[in-house]
């Protein structure tokens, strides 16, 4: 079947049947949540168990269970490999992967599909588990990717159950409250996982400081926690600043950051109150460092700014230039001191952050954001998970619900990676559909969609450099000879959830080259 | 024999000794990348006729015209080739008096930083083959200056700034004219014949590439306390010069100067001097601190003052700050405006005399004023060139 993207998805994979995507705001789920487990437990003094063995005992994990994580260490996560080895060692098997996301250091996870400790993955997968489940890594199911909204939103409905949910927490009590901002090694937030807590079958807090009780704030609380397990290490805070949390000096990045920036100027979302949500990238960490100056000599005052909170969304607020910081995840150390110590600084789970099937949700506050890409069409449809070569390689993270939240989504990206463009006839995979994107801006100059003739009149007033996208793809063009293209073959590897449920796109296994 | 680097956006080219043959590509994706890399180099190969050649490239990210000029001076340099009669070049002959408030300098040798310098909206771009590239790599770099030059449609003006001709100037200029920039920046310029010269090597190889004689373009460099004290022979040396231009590093070494505003003033002062008196613009030298706003706006402002139309930049960071120093602002395009205005009312109502203000307004003032609001409009006219 066709869904509305046009892209043709299976009506069912195994026992899984998919239902296409229709639109960013068509599906109506209107029924009821899934029932939650009922958790109630004798009095104890605590619930503290000596080892992540005794933990798995505890849980009773076995064959064939689902087993979540939470992403918040990124790339400096050490629970994930922990409670795989253990598993490995207690040779369970057929363990199905349930974290929000994974990321090179979890390349472990490899070792452990061919040896059939882990079967199956749900979850965003960064880096070499991607490449290696793209390249025939075999799975029983095929991976199924979700936007932090759409993970809730997955347990909430059912879609997923959840046997046993590690929570990594930096300090947790022995009755088992515990936090991401407090410890020797804090990484912000563990409510991500706060759905995972509340429906899983067991939850067990992974911790490496057990404070005195009460520990707080209780993002996770004691009447969701089975267990509480100390261990040496959860993670590296170090790592949290992974790879793309570096300010752009390529002339090209800055030149896309100064125009997205003017964008937003010429905008009419630029006035008292004015909110947007800026991501981790390089570009758009300097769009949210010239913003900044713009607001500043504007005089105007943001009502707030949406993180992935970083070190310069933070002097914004110090600076007087936003009012609060809704913080989905802290993507420095900064913004992890900030989450602690700044009352304006608030934190928000991605249930309230971007669950579709809720009164509202924080996206759909946002006046405007600007997301990367890894390709965009002409239908300025957006692909941020397979790279031109069809490997599975990159997460969704907030890319669905901010762009079909804000008022005004912005793309920022350049239009060649090396010899590889970025925007192209038909994206590899639509992560994110083009009616939810309004603008894309590159080195080149600003394509707005044929939807939005009111903000191309405001840039084209600005003096800013609107061209239809197939121009500035055109353009970039001239400079390279075209690419090979992968063609793919029936089987699926990869599922892409939009933020609904229904299905955006799959990913295919990739058979030869044109 | 080596040209390139493995630097982003370069390419690596081997010619390989007897005993190997045919095209061999290295790539991170040789199914994506391979088919169009080896077609760019197949190409390249075959316009200079120099048969079967082994080739090993390998590929770090480079666009079509950088993998054809690693490829040409790989195989020019390995059989003592000469340059092939492509690519030819066709572009639209620049305004004499058009804006020149920035020229932006990229080095002419590294693929990285000149990719994209067209998109900046510098007034001019600079392509350096003089002072940022090694002497080893000059051959190769006026390969790829010229290839550059055959595959990017410069929307504003774009100059290449050679060697002294006497050590490798020539040889820039047999090559890189035939991605006929709109001109050519003479660095170290001290005298008429320093420019005469330059001039006559010109005429040769226009004609012989069929272009029109006298179709590019010369700014002189002044940069020494000889070509200060001679700027007005340099700037009146020929008919193809549009614009003289300060180099302050090289100025204040030669003299033993500290680099000051005070210990510029005179040599600013000279070329300004020089330059209007040619009838040429006047283009202030670079400023260094890329990290330094305040002071790049402070300097601009000055030069600005001084009578500059424009100034050097390092950086397209640096364009912002630099075109906004040296375009018209909004106060005296107005003034400049109600002078037209005030001369036409004259005009219409048969007065010789035209006031304004109750100030007479003598016709310097109001061919100034003519200038000056037909400059504002080519800028608001032009695309972006923020």
């Amino acid at each position: 079947m066709r869904n509305a993207v046009g892209r043709e998805i299976p009506e069912r994979i195994g026992d899984r049947v998919l239902r296409p995507f229709e639109g960013a705001f068509a599906t109506s789920n209107d029924r009821p949540k899934a029932p939650r487990p009922v958790k109630s437990a004798p009095r104890q003094e605590d619930k503290l168990v000596p080892s992540i063995d005794a933990a798995i005992e505890a849980c009773g994990l076995s064959d064939g269970m689902t087993v979540s994580f939470h992403h918040m260490f990124r790339d400096g996560d050490r629970v994930v490999n922990q409670i795989l080895d253990a598993c490995a060692r207690r040779r369970v098997k057929g363990l199905r992967l349930f974290p929000t996301a994974l990321f090179p250091v979890h390349e472990p996870v490899i070792e452990h599909i061919r040896s059939g400790v882990v079967n199956r993955i749900e979850g965003s997968m960064n880096g070499p588990v991607g490449a290696f489940v793209s390249q025939g890594g075999k799975l029983a199911e095929p991976a199924v990717l979700r936007s932090h909204g759409g993970r809730w939103r997955a347990v909430e409905a059912g879609d997923v159950e959840i046997d046993v949910a590690f929570v990594a927490a930096s300090q947790a009590d022995s009755y088992g409250n515990a936090n991401g901002v407090h410890g020797p090694t804090p990484c912000g937030t563990v409510s991500f996982c706060a759905v995972d807590a509340q429906y899983a079958k067991k939850t067990v807090v992974v911790t490496n400081e057990v404070a005195p009780y009460p520990a707080h704030p209780m993002e996770i609380q004691q009447g969701w926690t089975d267990y509480v397990v100390e261990v040496d290490e959860i993670g590296d805070p170090g790592s949290i600043v992974s790879g793309t949390l570096q300010l752009t000096k390529s002339p090209t990045r800055l030149r896309i950051a100064r125009l997205t920036a003017d964008a937003v100027v010429a905008s009419p979302y630029f006035t008292d109150g004015f909110s947007f949500q800026g991501g981790a990238g390089g570009i758009s960490l300097a769009v949210t460092k010239y913003l900044g100056d713009e607001m500043e000599r504007a005089g105007i005052v943001g009502s707030f700014g949406m993180g992935g909170a970083t070190k310069l969304l933070v002097e914004l607020l110090h600076r007087g230039l936003i009012r609060t910081i809704l913080d989905g995840q802290a993507f420095d150390l900064d913004a992890i001191d900030s989450l602690r110590d700044d009352e304006a600084h608030v934190l928000i789970d991605p249930g309230l952050y971007a669950n579709y099937d809720s009164r509202g949700c924080a996206t759909y506050k946002l006046d405007t954001a600007f997301l990367g890409a890894t390709e965009v069409d002409l239908d300025f449809n957006v692909n941020v998970n397979t790279h031109s070569d069809g490997q599975l390689l990159h997460g969704i993270g907030g890319h669905q619900e901010v762009a079909a939240g804000a008022a005004m989504t912005m793309i920022t990206a350049p239009t060649l990676r090396g010899r590889i463009p970025v925007i192209v006839d038909r994206v590899t995979t639509v992560t994110t559909p083009g009616e939810t994107i309004d603008v894309v801006v590159t080195e080149r100059g600003i394509a707005v969609n044929p939807r939005r003739e009111d903000l191309k009149e405001r840039f084209a007033a600005a003096g800013l450099p609107v061209r239809p996208l197939e121009e500035i793809k055109a353009e970039a063009e001239r400079l390279v000879r075209p690419i090979g293209k992968p063609v793919f073959g029936d089987e699926v590897i990869g599922v892409i959830e939009w933020r609904d449920g229904t299905v955006i796109d799959v990913v295919r296994k990739v058979e030869g080259w044109t | 024999m080596h040209t390139g680097s493995e630097a982003k956006g370069d390419c690596l080219v081997e010619v390989r000794p007897e005993g190997h043959d045919g095209i061999t590509i290295e790539t991170k994706s040789k199914e994506l990348l391979g088919a169009g890399i080896r077609s760019a180099v197949a190409e390249t190969v075959a316009v200079l006729g120099t048969g079967e050649v082994a080739l090993r490239v390998s590929d770090f990210g480079a666009l079509d015209y950088v993998i054809a000029a690693r490829v040409e001076a790989a195989v020019r340099a390995a059989h003592a080739g000469t340059i092939p009669a492509t690519p030819s070049v066709d572009r639209a002959a620049s305004d004499r008096d058009g804006p020149r408030r920035s020229r932006l300098y990229a080095p002419g040798n590294n693929p990285r930083l000149l990719a994209g310098i067209d998109i900046h909206g510098a007034d001019c771009v600079l392509l350096d083959l003089e002072d940022s590239v090694p002497p080893e790599e000059k051959a190769a770099a006026r390969i790829l200056v010229k290839h550059l030059l055959a595959a990017v449609p410069f929307p504003e003006e774009v100059w290449v700034r050679i060697n002294p001709l006497e050590s490798g100037g020539r040889d820039d200029l047999e090559e890189v004219l035939r991605g006929r920039p709109h001109g050519i920046c003479l660095p170290k310029a001290e005298s008429a014949p320093d420019v005469e010269r330059l001039a006559e090597v010109l005429s040769g190889i226009e004609t012989e590439l069929g272009m029109p004689v006298g179709a590019t373009w010369i700014m002189p460099i002044v940069e020494t306390a000889r070509g200060v004290l001679h700027c007005e022979d340099v700037a009146t040396a020929s008919d193809r010069i549009v614009a003289v231009a300060f180099g302050a590093e090289d100025y204040t070494r030669d003299v033993g100067a500290r680099r000051t505003q005070e210990s510029l003033l005179f040599a600013r002062s000279m070329i300004v001097a020089a330059a209007k008196t040619a009838g040429v613009q006047a283009s202030d030298t670079v400023f260094a601190d890329l990290g330094d706003e305040a002071g790049l706006a402070a300097e601009a402002a000055l030069a600005r003052d001084l009578g500059f139309d424009g100034k050097g930049a390092i950086n397209p960071r640096q364009l912002e700050v630099i075109h906004a120093a040296f375009s018209p602002t909004d106060e005296e395009l107005s003034y400049a405006q109600r002078v037209v205005d005030a001369a036409e009312a004259a005009e219409a109502a048969g007065s010789g005399a035209v006031a304004l203000d109750g100030r007479m307004v003598d016709k310097p003032v109001l061919e100034r004023a003519r200038r000056l609001i037909a400059y504002g409009e080519r800028l608001a006219g032009g695309r972006d060139t923020r």
